[in-house]
């Protein structure tokens, strides 16, 4: 499991250049900063479709895998090539987003997981379709609107609830599945450096505010993640071995969902009755982890 | 060097293990999977010392050999009819890479079990070489030589080689095993072009950044790999081009150009070491004095040359030209081979719909820039593995003998 790291812990280097040309407040550019911060140098990345490969400049040998759903077999390609290269060093890491996770990668993605690559894959979770304008994913809450997903007399935003990605992952039994949040770096950066050192198949799941597709004011991005965090609404875990389970981060008391929702564009539209679904169902589950906390997942 | 009888998938197999693969990536479809099964036996015993990626599916089995290219691995996969369909996209990108992969196809008709040739011929647009093979021997020599081909300087491409399902996939036949010494002098270890390591990182973008700023004005400020990969733009530095998009279709042009002449001399250089070549681009079969020449691909060719030998026998002047590569389209040769006979007829084992046989339209069209141009028929023959018996090319060749001596033959185009 991961230690316990203080923001002073964070290493100084920076793995990107500066300048930045993606949407002003976007938690897509935060996580990819981050995460190189703590993979360091000796590390590649892939990427697919989607807003990463427009605004991401890291300095590190980077590949665009030229087929949205083939973001893990080109991570297997490259893993295997470097341990025929006698270079098994290398951390062989995908910036991948919700899209090419959830929806058009996860067949090649679970195989990965289940044949348990030597890779370490990063979801920045915007949860829709931002880079084609916001359409519904797989990743995209219960009640959002998305560009798919209207509000309209009949329509009341996406109907059904988001894909547990994390837990999916996790019964592959992979070695390490952790979830991560651009307000906590770091919780981040105590993930990233305790999988750097595990071999085999690892999975971070990173909630990554987008005010464009969200419809908040750009200072909020983190504001937004920190409350979902707080409310319940993105849980901080691990998971070891696809099974032993931990929360990382345990809020003294739940902040309300409403706190979080009321500030997105994207939730302006629920009713009083809808917030109260979001809220039974959000703690609810906390109830769940928190039960699963320090045990095993099943 | 020794013989065995074999099924081509196993001449597959030989070859991917002379050729001394290091990583292979396969999904299991009907007829090509043997040479899943006989390669990871290899693999297991240690026969052949390679990583071995038991995927999910077609479009997986590309990408992992795709990237696995890219750090400089020589690779093999194999599929066969919807597994290609599957593969399609995938097929772009490595194509756009400019990856030496090799890719065995089973070729299975894309509606049927049975073999046609419209699975790989459907991807001619993806920018892979395409060679198709009549024999089990032929296609353990069209493996080896598809490496040659594929990581030559001058054509760095990927390369397709076809095999006829269950007609060579599942039936036995004598083939000569080369020995690999031999083969390790023809065919030296594959080393990848790309500096991909992370402690190259820096100087590679030295290199990228020289390459953007010629051109360019020198007060005009680097912009980081702007959104785009910096694997891209070394390909980009290595392959040239920069700003013009289009220049990188122009260059992978030119390089399927380029490997018109590499396919011919590493036939050449194969027939030398080993004994055995197929022509080059195509073969050309009892051409001489011909009047009318028949064209066929893959075990049609072989069926054809029996009916070749009948009607030779009976006096009449018609030869046989096997097409081998179909990407490059060898359209000089074809162009040379109009010119001396008044007749040609195009037996296509395969459909684009709504205009007809492939090799006929592309046929016909070498012809266009002769004064005299030889009458073109077509005929559309074993599409979903439907049999292909002498008789039938007997009576194909008879009739465009007959067009070649001015009789009126129609239709142009006919089902057999």
């Amino acid at each position: 499991m991961s230690k316990k790291l203080s923001i002073m812990d964070i290493p100084d280097e920076e793995a990107v250049w500066p300048g930045n040309p993606a949407c002003q407040g976007c938690g897509g550019s935060i996580v990819g900063r981050l995460v190189y911060k703590a993979l360091g140098r000796n590390s590649v990345r892939v990427e697919v479709a989607s807003c990463a490969p427009g605004f991401m400049n890291i300095r590190v040998p980077s590949f665009y895998a030229p087929a949205f759903e083939g973001a893990a077999a080109f991570l297997t390609g490259l893993s295997r090539g470097y341990k025929l290269m006698g270079r098994e060093d290398v951390v062989v890491a995908g910036l991948i987003g919700d899209g090419g996770t959830v929806d058009i990668g996860f067949q090649g993605l679970s195989a990965a997981a289940e044949r348990n690559e030597n890779i370490f894959w990063f979801t920045y979770d915007n949860e829709a379709y931002m880079n084609t304008g916001g359409q519904r994913s797989s990743s995209t809450p219960l009640l959002a609107r998305s560009a798919t997903t209207p509000i309209t007399e009949k329509s009341r935003g996406k109907s059904e609830a988001k894909k547990n990605l994390p837990f999916i992952l996790a019964l592959h039994r992979v070695p390490y599945v952790s979830t991560a949040s651009v307000a906590y770096p770091e919780d981040l950066v105590a993930k990233i450096l305790y999988g750097k050192g595990l071999k085999g198949f690892r999975y971070m799941h990173i909630h990554a505010p987008c005010p464009t597709g969200w419809g908040f004011d750009p200072k909020d991005a983190i504001k937004v993640s920190r409350l979902s965090v707080e409310s319940g609404l993105w849980p901080l875990y691990e998971i070891e071995g696809g099974r032993r389970f931990r929360l990382t981060y345990k809020p003294r008391e739940l902040a309300p969902v409403s706190e979080a929702l009321k500030i997105q564009g994207r939730f302006r539209h629920l009713t009083e009755e809808e917030t109260d679904t979001i809220q039974r169902i959000t703690t609810d589950n906390w109830d769940r982890l928190l039960a699963l906390d320090g045990g095993e997942i099943c | 060097m020794k013989s065995e009888v074999m099924v081509g998938n196993k001449a597959v197999a030989y070859a991917v293990k002379l050729a001394r693969a290091r990583l292979i990536s396969a999904y299991p479809i009907t007829p090509q999977t043997t040479i899943v099964q006989y390669l990871s036996d290899m693999v297991a015993s240690g026969e052949l010392d390679a990583e071995f990626v038991n995927v999910e599916g077609e479009i997986t089995a590309q990408m992992v050999c795709m990237a696995a290219s890219i750090t400089g691995a020589r690779v093999f996969t194999a599929t066969s009819g919807p597994g290609l369909l599957y593969m399609h996209h995938a097929l772009h990108g490595t194509a756009r890479y400019r990856l030496p992969v090799v890719m065995a196809v089973a070729n299975r008709g894309v509606r049927t079990m049975g073999p046609d040739h419209t699975d790989l011929m459907a991807q001619r647009d993806t920018g892979w070489i395409q060679l198709y093979c009549e024999n089990n021997q032929e296609v353990l020599d069209t493996g080896l030589m598809a490496y040659r081909i594929a990581e030559d300087e001058r054509v760095r491409l990927p390369v397709a080689f076809g095999l006829d399902g269950y007609v060579l996939s599942y039936t036995a036949e004598p083939v000569t095993i080369p020995g690999q010494e031999e083969v390790d002098e023809f065919l030296p270890p594959y080393k990848g072009d790309y500096p991909v390591l992370p402690e190259n990182f820096d100087a590679e973008i030295e290199e990228y950044k020289r390459h953007w700023s010629q051109g360019k004005s020198i007060d005009e400020p680097f912009t980081p790999l702007p959104a785009d990969e910096s694997f891209s733009h070394l390909t980009m530095v290595k392959w040239g081009g920069g700003h013009d998009l289009q220049w990188r279709w122009r260059a992978h042009q030119e390089a399927m150009t380029r490997a018109k002449k590499v396919i011919k001399e590493v036939d050449e250089e194969y027939g030398r070491r080993f004994g055995r070549s197929y022509g080059g681009l195509v073969d050309e079969y009892r051409c001489e004095d011909a009047e009318a020449v028949i064209v066929a691909m893959g075990t049609i060719a072989s069926t054809a040359r029996a009916a070749i030998d009948r009607l030779r026998g009976d006096g009449k002047p018609v030869g046989l030209v096997k097409l081998k590569a179909f990407r490059p389209f060898p359209a000089e040769e074809f162009a040379r081979i109009g010119e001396g006979v008044k007749a040609i007829g195009v037996l296509d084992r395969n459909i684009s719909l709504g205009e007809g046989g492939v090799a006929f339209n592309s046929i016909r069209s070498a012809m266009y820039g002769l004064d005299e141009r030889p009458a073109i028929l077509g005929y559309h023959v074993g599409l979903a593995g439907n049999e292909v018996r002498v008789q039938d090319i007997t009576r194909i060749a008879e009739r465009t003998l007959k067009a070649a001596r001015g009789e009126k033959v129609e239709p142009l185009v006919t089902w057999v």
